[in-house]
């Protein structure tokens, strides 16, 4: 769409929803828009170029005290133009290719909710849309485990699991609070108040491995505990310069990278972030000797030192 | 310029919104002040323009005449086609939306997704989806050639497009799309490739350039057994139907430890997993990431494939 037509198409949704929200505040009006207040600003003095009767004087009008001095709007001369017009076939798509990606992870009662706003927006829009836009859920995650999990997400209960961490390639028993369930990079995580930590983690959902919904509710603290975010690898973290041959650097698309130079005979340099040389150098040694460590020299001997460990346990039970 | 001719079409939806009957093509231009300035070629041109590009945004403006027998047809927005009906939806249906809302990022159809919820709050419902705890799937569209595609999907309109396969190459595509799919924050568009004669399926992001439609709306059928679940397979794994004897120290190798078969202690320290998989080179670099914690026992295809790994480590470091 060009920026003409969105831009038409925002200020058409303006003109009622003025109308039904009669001085509100310009950033609030921004914010539900999804645009800076200086660009309401000037939208709204758009619309005083705008009516019904151009000819005849007939012009969408703002209270200009409330406006300039409280920055409040109040709309005039816009009853031609109460309702909004219908949602258009795209924006009920984004919203149905949503609550269809909702409705994979749904407790059976959320799932009535949304089949019924499904079939509201569906006649708000006027026409049907069809399951051709799909969302597939991440791949590895245990169905019962996520039902356990989302239970206890929904009704407020503590959860025992048992989790196996990767970068120290153990299993944990852990008692946790949950707070969020979601998606990141193609995984789904889950943040809970880890009472083994005594902190907010993380948790990736096709990393645990059992799963059990306790009569504890959770605590006040953890009810109202923030949204969460996971852990994304950064500058901050451990990193290593590492080396791929041509052709070989979709092997970094699952890793959090910056590729930093492409050499005349294709082969790419980037840095690769991790939470620590432990992990980076699984990440190494899962490439099977199609990435070469760079630096830091420390982490291309913990690898070679592991291949050559894990070499040395063949000897002798297999015929080379 | 651009605020001009936005300034022109929202004046146009007015003033037809405005009246019950139909408005001549003369009283359009009349009531519109960037019409009256213009030649009437140029005035012509630009009232064409303007009708298509709102039909392309669902406005739809209909040409008739309340009179049968009456010659000068007019123009007019039917309120009861273009305006929102009233929909109650419940706290928790507006709840539900409202989360549904927030899953698309900036990239994506974060900006329909507002709009829509914008006109629903007009007519009185409410979002608020604080209260919810439930998964929250993330929905993005980075790829510059999504909108387009979106579009030719729901329409179904052929497309063509330069497409690089993973080898480097390069070639001209033609394709019928039947669907999309977002899987892992990638999307994917699925359908008939009339050049392959028969169902391909197209990362969004390995389009080179522009999309370009290559046909009219509903230009084609998607047959009742295409199966977009069908495709997708090539996107997943597949299936694990052999089994692999591994070795493993104890409280080690927790990813292949997830999906072991049967677990058994031959000796102290060591356990043996029984593993099921479907490709050699997955689960070889697999074991090759847990180092000297995993060893291949069987099949010997297996292990020549994690020993000729280890080598070529340890070849790296001279």
């Amino acid at each position: 769409m060009n920026p003409s037509a969105k831009q038409v198409v925002r200020m058409l949704a303006m003109v009622p929803f003025l109308q039904e929200n009669q001085g509100i505040p310009l950033v609030e009006l921004a914010r539900e828009f999804g645009i800076k207040p200086a660009k309401a600003q000037r939208e709204l003095e758009m619309l005083m170029m705008t009516g019904w009767g151009q000819y005849h004087g007939q012009m969408i009008d703002f209270d200009m005290t409330a406006l300039e001095v409280d920055g409040m709007v109040y709309i005039r001369d816009a009853e031609f133009m109460a309702r909004p017009l219908r949602v258009s076939r795209s924006e009920a798509a984004a919203l149905l290719i949503a609550l269809r990606s909702l409705r994979q992870g749904a407790t059976d009662e959320q799932t009535a909710i949304i089949d019924s706003a499904m079939l509201k927006l569906s006649a708000a829009a006027g026409t049907e849309v069809d399951d051709s836009i799909q969302v597939r859920p991440p791949l590895g995650v245990d169905e019962a485990i996520q039902a356990t999990v989302t239970q206890a997400l929904a009704n407020g209960r503590q959860l025992a699991l048992a989790y196996s961490t990767e970068s120290r390639d153990e299993l944990t028993d852990r008692v946790v609070e949950p707070h969020r369930i979601f998606d990141h990079d193609g995984r789904r995580y889950l943040t809970a108040w880890c009472h083994l930590a005594e902190a907010e983690r993380s948790f990736r959902l096709d990393r645990i491995r059992s799963a059990t919904m306790l009569d504890q509710a959770v605590s006040a603290v953890a009810e109202h505990g923030g949204r969460g975010t996971i852990f994304t690898p950064g500058p901050d973290g451990a990193s290593a310069l590492v080396e791929l041959a041509a052709g070989n650097d979709w092997l970094l698309d699952e890793y959090e990278t910056q590729k930093l130079a492409t050499a005349a005979d294709g082969s790419v340099q980037a840095r690769l972030f991790g939470s620590d040389f432990d992990w980076l150098s699984r990440v190494v040694l899962r490439a099977g000797g199609r990435m070469k460590v760079i630096g830091p020299a420390e982490l291309a001997d913990l690898v070679s030192q592991s291949a050559a460990a894990a070499l040395a346990a063949y000897d002798g039970n297999i015929p080379d | 310029m651009a605020d001009r001719k936005t300034e022109r079409l929202m004046n146009l939806v007015f003033t037809l919104l405005a009246t019950e009957r139909y408005l001549s093509k003369d009283e359009l231009r009349t009531a519109i002040a960037d019409y009256r300035e213009q030649s009437d070629t140029a005035f012509e041109r630009a009232f064409e323009r303007d009708k298509n590009e709102l039909r392309e945004l669902g406005i739809d403006i209909d040409l008739g005449s309340h009179d049968p027998l009456n010659s000068h047809q007019g123009y007019r927005l039917e309120r009861s086609e273009v305006e929102l009906p009233q929909i109650d939806l419940t706290v928790e249906e507006g709840a539900l939306i409202g989360l549904a809302a927030q899953l698309w990022d900036h990239s994506g159809m974060s900006r329909e997704a507002t709009t829509a919820l914008a006109k629903l709050k007009s007519i009185g419902n409410d979002f608020d989806p604080s209260s919810l705890r439930m998964a929250e799937p993330h929905l993005t569209a980075s790829e510059p050639s999504f909108d387009a595609i979106f579009n030719a999907t729901s329409k179904r309109i052929a497309l063509k497009f330069s497409y690089e396969t993973r080898d480097g190459s390069n070639s001209e595509r033609h394709l019928q799309p039947w669907g999309m799919i977002s899987y892992r924050d990638r999307w994917y568009v699925g359908g008939f490739d009339t050049d392959r004669n028969g169902p391909r399926l197209f990362r969004l992001s390995r389009i080179l350039g522009e999309v370009t439609n290559d046909g009219e709306p509903d230009g084609f059928e998607v047959p009742e057994d295409a199966d977009l679940g069908q495709l997708a397979q090539a996107l997943y794994p597949s299936e694990a139907n052999r089994t692999a004897i591994l070795h493993v120290t104890a409280g080690r190798g927790q990813g292949l430890r997830r999906h072991a078969l049967s677990v058994s202690r031959p000796r102290e320290g060591i356990d043996e997993l029984e593993v099921a998989f479907a490709e050699v080179a997955d689960l070889a670099d697999e074991v090759v990431s847990y180092g000297a914690s995993v060893t291949v026992i069987e099949p010997p295809e297996l292990r020549a494939a994690v020993l000729d790994r280890l080598r070529k480590i340890v070849g790296l470091a001279k």
